[in-house]
């Protein structure tokens, strides 16, 4: 019985490093905003665009550093391929200006993608 | 050579105990491990807001004429001073956050249908702009849009 346990133990290890490595892979470190009326984020079956915004004011997507023309042309080609359904999530650190984030949003209508939200972290965990 | 424990020797059980135990102890290890760093996360939590058409460059093929409204729409202007925020609802000058969530609190308690549309000059940091927005969440307004300069892209 001992051999079989020890599997078990080494593959419930194994899912729970990699699971919390995959949450990890897409979360750059950032200062998010702050807001109360935020929601949990329930939906993990929207296909998602996840935009970070570095206190420098570069813009991120897929790990790459992208600049404004490049990110309307990839909104562009995730919609086309994935739906009109697509959500983009602005993950923006509260320091940078909002004419960082404002290219973001003018991409997204221009590529007709409507779902736009913003990670945030709720007032309590300030 | 192995020798074997005097603890063996008692039996099968106590053999598989003694041969357990180091093995339960790195595991607990490892979940003591992982809750730990776990805690150290800051859950993260989704804030959606609201694109409309007409808010970008994109050409509308078939514009849907508008009913007229009977209500202007409910402008929030933010500026920045490089220290602070300064606000102006509806060209009235606001003191702070407070007082825009209690005026934006007194219009949607009146049950008017209106969007607010918030303003914010291009320096601004994002997260003030967020704090207004969710400010005009709480006040009950269901739609909150962001102005955006089209030639901004």
């Amino acid at each position: 019985m001992t051999p079989m346990i020890d599997v078990v133990f080494l593959l419930i290890i194994f899912f729970l490093v990699s699971s919390h490595l995959s949450r990890q892979e897409s979360q750059l470190e950032l200062e998010l905003p702050v807001a109360a009326s935020s929601q949990e984020d329930m939906d993990q079956e929207t296909p998602r665009l996840t935009v970070n915004v570095k206190p420098d004011g570069t813009l991120w997507l897929a790990g790459r550093p992208v600049d404004r023309q490049q990110l309307q042309q990839r909104f562009a080609e995730a919609r086309d391929s994935k739906g009109e359904n697509i959500e983009v999530r602005i993950r923006g650190s509260r320091s940078v200006p909002y004419s960082t984030v404002e290219p973001i949003m003018l991409a997204c209508t221009s590529a007709r993608i409507w779902n736009v939200t913003y990670a945030v972290y709720q007032e309590e965990q300030r | 050579m192995k020798r074997p424990s005097p603890l063996v020797q008692q039996g099968n059980q106590t053999d598989l105990d003694s041969a357990m135990t180091p093995m339960i102890d790195v595991v607990f290890l490892l979940l003591v491990f992982f809750v730990w760093t776990a805690s150290f996360q800051m859950i993260e939590y989704v804030l959606p807001s609201e694109m409309s058409s007409q808010a970008g460059s994109a050409p509308v093929e078939n514009p849907i004429e508008e009913p007229p409204k009977d209500f202007d729409d409910i402008v929030v202007r933010i500026d920045w001073d490089g220290q602070a925020p300064s606000y102006i609802v509806n060209e009235q000058t606001v003191a702070s956050l407070k007082e825009v969530q209690q005026r934006l609190t007194a219009i949607s308690e009146l049950e008017i249908v209106t969007p607010v549309i918030l303003h914010p000059e291009p320096v601004v940091p994002l997260g003030v702009v967020i704090e207004v927005y969710d400010s005009a969440k709480l006040s009950g307004f269901a739609e909150v849009s962001f102005a955006v300069n089209p030639q901004g892209l």
